[in-house]
């Protein structure tokens, strides 16, 4: 499955790399295409700063932005830049194009050649970035000879077997005329960035990978000063590590109903339900559960202040601010999000941040909806994917909540259960003005479940799980099942008579059936004697008739 | 006498090139003629690649005013006789 180290050259972008399935093709070129800000240069300066890393040195050509910027960025990304040019193992040479007067024709672009070949030899370098070149067109764009002149370039970079990188804007027009797709770059990947519902999604694609293998489809990044990230969903789980150690939930009879010992630790637990389930209340009782065991838990409250939320769940025994204070260890941290307030792309990114500034054990994201819910495109459940993707290859268990619309028809709208470990649904059952809570667990992978629907109710003690009552005329919950269960009771004495009855008969039908057999096959029996008896006369009697005949044939001669 | 000190970037003396020294050869003459001194030195960037890094040389032939400043430049083979001199800020009186 894997190619051989030689033939792939990491880009740094762990994502990008699984997409490509290993990296940019050594030694050949590979072009990123995309609209401003759409983060070529990002992928560019990682890529190059990735091979400085790991011992290849490189080159940077930029046409656009100045090497001190550049420098700036990559630093922002994690790479100690300004060092490596120091130290001579990264060179930037600056091809920003003057507004030098051209007079005449019979331009020449040989000493943009001649610079790039001279640094890679200085530097030995094995890596090669040219940034923005489609800002040599917008220089020389009105000369005749830039063309012929621009396919030298490309073609001398293709000749020089180096693996570079060369990024321009999304202007289809440059890329055709002078072959780049076609004919010099033998990867291609496409940025792109969709502003939907006043959030920003941006967008990668590979279009074109000569001789290899490549994840098909659009992935999406997330991008900011520190840098691209990016993790596709498919083979997401191979990574994540993998825990036989159950937690439990603080239910036990929950922990029951996934076969006695609550979840798989670092597996993604999600609660879906209508509002007023206690979908929350369960969230937390799983987060103060953690605490008490000596857990780092971080509890993401998409909706609630953490005022409101210590309040609410303080209502049934939960006390989230001992867990979050000095007493307790500070093993909580809550951090209110406001939904409403951010893009998703920013939402997530803080998200990420969260995690690694608190690096805990759990993490409560109380509704995980709705960061999906405003944002219809497949992008926002990419995203989310790849949020709950970097949850779990990290080893924290997520217990995540999701708000379930009260037409739903209890339908996850969130389209994530590929990445659900644990899945439990809540509903509401409205019965005789009565309102009842029930559980299911929907599916919980690698462990015995319960499949009944059970009720539970929320109590100052916490969460009860009871058993519901099966009887006549289907499962009822709440105080119905009281009165039902009498009234059954009353006419179950009458059925237990009747069936002594039926049995008794019953057994009589058998005795009768018996006696009615016996006689039958006697009188069978006779009759087979009988017919038996009227065979053997009649083949008496004809052979008489025939010693008859011949004894009168005889006297005849 | 007003002097001018012209460096001429080429990249091997390829045909652009050619011209370019020939037109800035003829002008040095017309500008020897109305009383104007015009030195031209060539540099050959494929032989100096450092120079053309310094420079910042992207396109040749390129001619460079390097005195009196300030600093001009101007790209391609120079066959305009009246957009090189703006181009130079050289008057021709």
């Amino acid at each position: 499955m894997n190619p051989p180290a030689s033939s792939h050259a990491g880009t740094g972008i762990q994502g990008l790399d699984f997409v490509l399935q290993g990296g940019l093709p050594v030694g050949r070129p590979s072009l990123v295409r995309g609209g401003p800000g759409t983060g070529k240069t990002v992928i560019a300066l990682t890529f190059l700063c990735q091979g400085i890393r790991e011992g290849e040195n490189g080159v940077l050509v930029t046409f656009d932005e100045a090497p001190e910027a550049l420098i700036h960025h990559a630093q922002g990304f994690g790479f100690p830049a300004e060092e490596y040019r120091q130290e001579g193992r990264l060179r930037i040479l600056d091809m920003r194009p003057d507004q030098d007067e051209v007079v005449g024709g019979g331009l020449e672009l040989t000493a943009v050649l001649a610079r790039i070949d001279h640094a890679l030899e200085g530097a030995g370098a094995r890596r090669l970035v040219l940034d923005a070149v489609d800002g040599l067109e917008g220089a020389f764009g009105g000369q005749g000879s830039l063309r012929r002149e621009l396919g030298r370039l490309f073609d001398w970079i293709r000749d020089r077997e180096i693996t570079s990188l060369i990024t321009t804007g999304e202007i289809e027009d440059f890329n055709t005329r002078f072959g780049l797709e076609d004919y010099v770059a033998d990867c291609v990947i496409a940025l792109q960035q969709d502003m939907t519902h006043r959030a920003m999604t941006r967008l990668l694609r590979v279009v074109k990978r000569r001789g290899g293998p490549h994840a098909g489809g659009e992935f999406p990044f997330l991008l900011d000063e520190q840098g691209i990230f990016m993790v596709p969903v498919s083979g997401a789980v191979l990574n994540a590590r993998i825990s036989d150690q159950r937690i439990a939930s603080g239910i036990p009879d929950l922990d029951r109903m996934l076969g006695g010992h609550g979840p798989y630790q670092g597996s993604t637990v999600l609660l879906s339900g209508q509002a007023g389930t206690g979908k929350t209340s369960i969230a937390a009782t799983f987060a103060q559960t953690a605490c008490s065991r000596g857990e780092k838990v971080l509890f993401i409250s998409f909706e609630e202040s953490v005022d409101e939320l210590v309040r609410n769940q303080r209502s049934i025994g939960t006390d989230l601010p001992h867990h979050a204070g000095e007493a307790g260890g500070r093993r909580l941290v809550m951090e209110p999000v406001r939904a409403m307030e951010m893009g998703l792309e920013e939402h997530l990114m803080r998200i990420m941040r969260a995690l690694d500034r608190h690096r805990p054990d759990m993490v409560v994201l109380d509704p995980v909806s709705s960061l999906a819910s405003r944002h219809v495109g497949d992008g926002a459940k990419e995203m989310l994917l790849r949020l709950m993707y970097l949850i779990k290859e990290r080893g924290i268990t997520a217990v995540t909540t999701e708000l379930l619309a009260d037409d739903s028809q209890g339908v996850s709208q969130l389209d994530v259960s590929s990445m659900i470990d644990v899945w439990i649904k809540l509903r509401r059952h409205e019965d005789n003005g009565e309102l009842n809570r029930l559980i299911q667990v929907v599916k919980a992978r690698g462990l015995p479940i319960s499949n009944q629907v059970k009720e539970f109710r929320l109590c100052d003690q916490g969460l009860v799980i009871q058993e519901p009552y099966i009887g006549e005329g289907g499962i009822t919950y709440g105080t119905a099942r009281e009165a039902r269960q009498a009234e059954d009771e009353q006419r179950q004495e009458q059925l237990e008579e009747e069936l002594t009855r039926r049995r008794r008969l019953r057994q009589e039908m058998d005795a009768i059936h018996e006696a009615r057999e016996r006689l039958t096959r006697a009188e069978d029996d006779a009759r087979a004697v009988e017919v038996d008896r009227e065979i053997a006369e009649l083949e008496r009697r004809l052979a008489n008739i025939q010693r008859a005949r011949a004894t009168v044939s005889r006297s005849r001669t | 006498m007003k002097r001018y000190l012209l460096k001429l970037y080429i990249a091997g003396m390829t045909p652009a090139a050619r011209r370019a020294l020939e037109n800035l050869e003829t002008l040095s003459r017309d500008l020897a003629n109305a009383g104007m001194e015009l030195d031209v030195e060539v540099v050959d960037i494929l032989e100096r690649p450092q120079l053309a890094e310094d420079e910042r040389i992207l396109a040749t032939p390129v001619v460079v005013r390097k005195l009196p400043p300030p600093i001009r430049r101007v790209v391609g083979d120079l066959s305009e006789r009246e957009r090189l001199l703006v181009g130079l800020d050289i008057q021709e009186r």
